[in-house]
């Protein structure tokens, strides 16, 4: 095995981790189901260490996996055994806010809450917002083209991020991009967003930030049925609005999170649906009418508007703690988050519940209505025999839902570990050899996050279950 | 030009002309000329292969042929009330969904909401060796697998031939209205741009020209709500305000590229950021021949040329401020100016797209 020593003189022996004990945080992210043990971690403090590590694994053809706060839920930053993980924490300096460009720099590991903190007393924000983003980083949103209960209207991380400096897999250092949201030529930047630590680590990532909406409606509306909730979505989208967010939660997700923030949504709701238009404060009067007046049709029989900001972050409390409140109902689960056409939204849900129903597995179901992008909580106990392996099979059975459908596997957690050997169930033999071409143009070793995206033989190790313990804390959720 | 264009009108005779011809480009009405012409490529135009082939209004998206005119998508799109939020460019020119996407370009209103690389969602396209790739998908939110539609976007027919692409599309506003802001310096045209990006008030699109001494802003919505928030501008800018009637051909004399007085046949793209404007407002100060406009809050600089004069002294500020420009229309020494970047990895990823170098190469300094 190739010695560590080059590498080692990198860094001073505090940042250069091969001790069990600190080694163990290292060994598993987001998706606890699995974990593997790294040879070595490393904790850059500066851009040139980054860029020096980079050079020594791909001379060495040694393996790294960057990570960042390590809440991917596809397994995205699990390490590579006997490999390098990347630690970006430190590299957590917001180097530029420029108010008049409306545009922020940042180091990978700049936690992505902290952007929208930083620029506020602007007037702006950041606008993706995985329902993580308290500790999630913006070297990993990059990575994992991160979404949020945003997309539909502002899209997701790719849609930000105008610029990049980073570090390739073959130690080349590139700018794409720049300080403009537009470019002329091939549009790298957008390339590397969402290519999963495959090709390289931004170093420097240029991000495009909003103002502020000056005013929010936020309603929340209670239906006697799944159906129902679906059609209302179905009807707010033909009205012509177009709202920030639109969510669904089912019976099961409700309950959990009652349980867990008594959250006051309507007792007795097999669905509820969340909708919050955003804007000018006379454009969102007029809309909160034209939304009423939608609304009034949909035969709901709970109606619930936020009369303030406390109110709404209320009713939003029982939508992002849905995912953590689930572990009251079962020690573990599953969360895909697979995508289907929006009209199919209703047919999907159907088949799910039959799927449960068949497989004798509880499913939750909380969900980005507006973009169709589905995340059924698939409930098990992973110390019964067999019970993951009976879960990754229904899981297994809902992506194929999804792509039957003409969706995606995946809307905004990526591929990672999870959902590799889905990948050319989606995408066609010759799709999927262009897309090992480009993978092999950023890494013709292949020592950049290897085992993730692609079908391959770097297995990682099955490891006991249960949350994680950010989740469990109610810090995190599986968005 | 080379007039000797073939325009295969099926799938099976495109892939023909593909896997038979030594060197293609493939391009679309050419309404971006010098992004369509090449000294020893054989040019195919997709034009013959145009219609929509799926318009769910519900879903917000449509696919198309690439030949497709952005005409008749934003006709077919108007009928229910939806649009394309990033002001196409070139439309009444005759441009195609694929060369749109080839050229990577972008109007006024990408401000809002983002421009065409925000919009395209899949692309199926045909390698040099005649495969058919699938990239990306059909439904509007997708992390799955490499973001290659993204990566077609600005590629100008260098990395495959685009055969089909599926858009995001947003409803309607229900009206707009224009603004003019006179401005009487870049100074305050600057700052008053950042103002007016940073407010609550969502504009649609704020655009400078600096001959006209004025900033263009366009609030988009429910006619009374316009009103209002026009209103607010008023009363913020006071005299310096003036509400346009005929708003509709400010902007569309920035998509077509025809806002100067005179005809100018050469078109640059120039993305640009705020230390890069006080350069080009002095040298169209200096140049009868160069007229200047910038869209997206000052983000990319237009600018409209007399002579490939113009041309080399535009790329010699370009170079000296580090930023690269495109030149998309006329018949320019070469269309790449100013700084572009010349890495390692452009080279890596054309070879990947194009192993057997079928298409010409990209652009570099």
């Amino acid at each position: 095995m190739t010695s560590l020593e080059g590498l080692a003189s990198i860094f001073p022996p505090s940042r250069f981790v091969r001790d069990a004990a600190n080694q163990a945080a290292f060994e598993s992210d987001g998706l606890t189901a699995f974990r593997a043990k790294p040879r070595a971690v490393v904790i850059p403090e500066t851009a040139e260490e980054v860029i020096a590590a980079v050079r020594w694994c791909h001379e060495n053809s040694v393996p790294f996996v960057a990570r960042g706060s390590g809440t991917s839920l596809s397994g995205g930053s699990l390490p590579v055994a006997d490999g390098i993980v990347i630690a970006l924490n430190r590299m957590n300096r917001i180097l530029e806010i420029d108010p008049d460009e409306r545009i922020a720099v940042v180091e990978p590991g700049v936690v992505n809450q902290h952007v929208s903190d930083a620029t506020a007393k602007h007037g702006l924000y950041y606008a993706p917002d995985p329902s993580s983003q308290s500790v999630c980083t913006i070297g990993g949103n990059v990575a994992f083209n991160s979404g949020g209960a945003h997309c539909l209207k502002y899209g997701m991380t790719s849609n930000h991020v105008i610029g990049c400096k980073a570090v390739l897999a073959t130690g080349e250092v590139v700018t794409m991009g720049g300080r403009s949201v537009e470019s002329v030529g091939p549009d790298y930047t957008g390339l590397f967003c969402g290519s999963e630590g495959l090709f390289g680590i931004g170093l420097e990532i240029t991000l495009r930030l909003l103002p502020k909406p000056e005013k929010f409606h936020t309603v929340l509306v209670g239906y006697q049925s799944l159906q129902a909730a679906g059609d209302a979505v179905s009807a707010v989208i033909d009205s012509g609005l177009l709202p920030g967010a639109l969510e669904i939660m089912d019976a099961l997700a409700i309950e959990a999170a009652e349980a867990a923030v008594a959250c006051g949504y309507p007792p007795g709701a097999a669905a509820v649906l969340i909708v919050e238009l955003e804007g000018p404060a006379e454009k969102i009067e007029h809309e909160r009418k034209q939304l009423d007046a939608v609304l009034a049709k949909t035969g709901h029989f709970a109606e619930r508007v936020a009369v303030d900001e406390a109110d709404r972050l209320s009713i939003w409390r029982g939508r992002k703690s849905a995912f953590s409140a689930v572990g009251r109902l079962s020690p573990d689960f599953l969360v895909q988050d697979g995508v289907v056409p929006r009209k199919r939204l209703g047919e999907a849900l159907v088949r799910i519940e039959q799927l449960s129903r068949e497989s004798g597995i509880r499913v939750a179901n909380v969900f980005h209505a507006g973009d169709g992008n589905l995340h059924p909580l698939i409930m098990f106990d992973g110390k019964q025999d067999g019970a993951l392996e009976k879960a990754e099979e229904l899981a297994a059975q809902l992506l194929r839902l999804c792509i039957d459908m003409g969706g995606s596997i995946t809307g905004e957690h990526g591929v990672g570990v999870e959902k590799r050997d889905f990948l050319p169930e989606m995408f066609d033999a010759t799709t999927m050899e262009m897309m090992e071409r480009l993978r092999l143009a950023f890494d013709p070793r292949l020592v950049a996050n290897p085992g993730k995206m692609f079908p391959g033989t770097e297995a990682p190790t099955l490891t006991q279950n249960g949350l994680h313990p950010l989740e469990k804390a109610g810090v995190i959720s599986r968005e | 030009m080379n007039e000797s264009v073939a325009s295969p009108r099926t799938f099976d005779e495109l892939r023909t002309i593909v896997k038979s011809e030594a060197s293609i480009l493939p391009v679309g009405n050419r309404t971006k000329q010098p992004l369509a012409t090449d000294p020893q490529a054989s040019v195919i135009s997709l034009r013959e292969m145009k219609g929509i082939l799926e318009y769910e209004p519900s879903e917000f998206t449509f696919t198309a042929y690439a030949g497709t005119t952005i005409r008749e998508v934003n006709q077919a799109l108007q009928q229910r009330q939806q649009y394309l939020p990033f002001d196409p460019m070139l439309v009444d020119a005759g441009a195609t969904l694929g060369g749109s996407v080839g050229a990577g370009l972008s109007g006024p209103g990408r401000f809002r909401y983002g421009g065409l690389r925000d919009f395209v969602l899949g692309v199926k396209f045909l390698s040099g060796d005649g495969e058919v790739i699938n990239s990306g998908g059909k439904v509007v939110k997708n992390a799955a697998g490499f973001d290659i539609p993204k990566l077609l976007t600005g590629s100008m027919g260098r990395l495959g031939v685009m055969v089909e692409m599926t858009f995001k599309v947003f409803p309607m506003p229900g009206s707009d209205q224009t603004l003019a802001v006179a401005c009487e310096s870049l100074e305050t045209a600057m700052q008053r741009m950042s103002v007016a990006a940073a407010s609550a008030w969502e504009l649609d699109a704020i655009d400078y020209r600096p001959a006209a001494k004025s900033i263009f802003l366009r609030v988009a919505g429910p006619e009374e709500v316009n009103q209002i928030l026009a209103k607010k501008i008023n009363d913020l800018w006071g005299a310096d305000v003036t509400e346009l009637t005929n708003g509709a051909a400010v902007w569309q004399a920035v998509t077509e590229l025809e806002w100067s007085q005179e005809s100018r046949p050469l078109a640059v793209k120039v993305p640009v950021h705020r230390s890069v404007m006080g350069p080009l407002v002095d040298l169209a100060g200096q140049r009868t021949g160069v007229d200047l406009h910038f869209s997206a809050a000052g983000a990319v600089a237009w600018l409209l040329c007399d002579s490939q004069d113009d041309v080399d002294q535009l790329d010699r500020v370009l170079l000296e401020q580090k930023v690269a420009g495109l030149v998309v229309r006329g018949a320019p020494a070469r269309p790449n100016i100013g700084s572009w970047p010349r890495t390692e990895i452009s080279l890596a990823v054309k070879q990947a797209m194009d192993p057997i170098s079928k298409f010409p190469r990209l652009f570099h300094s």
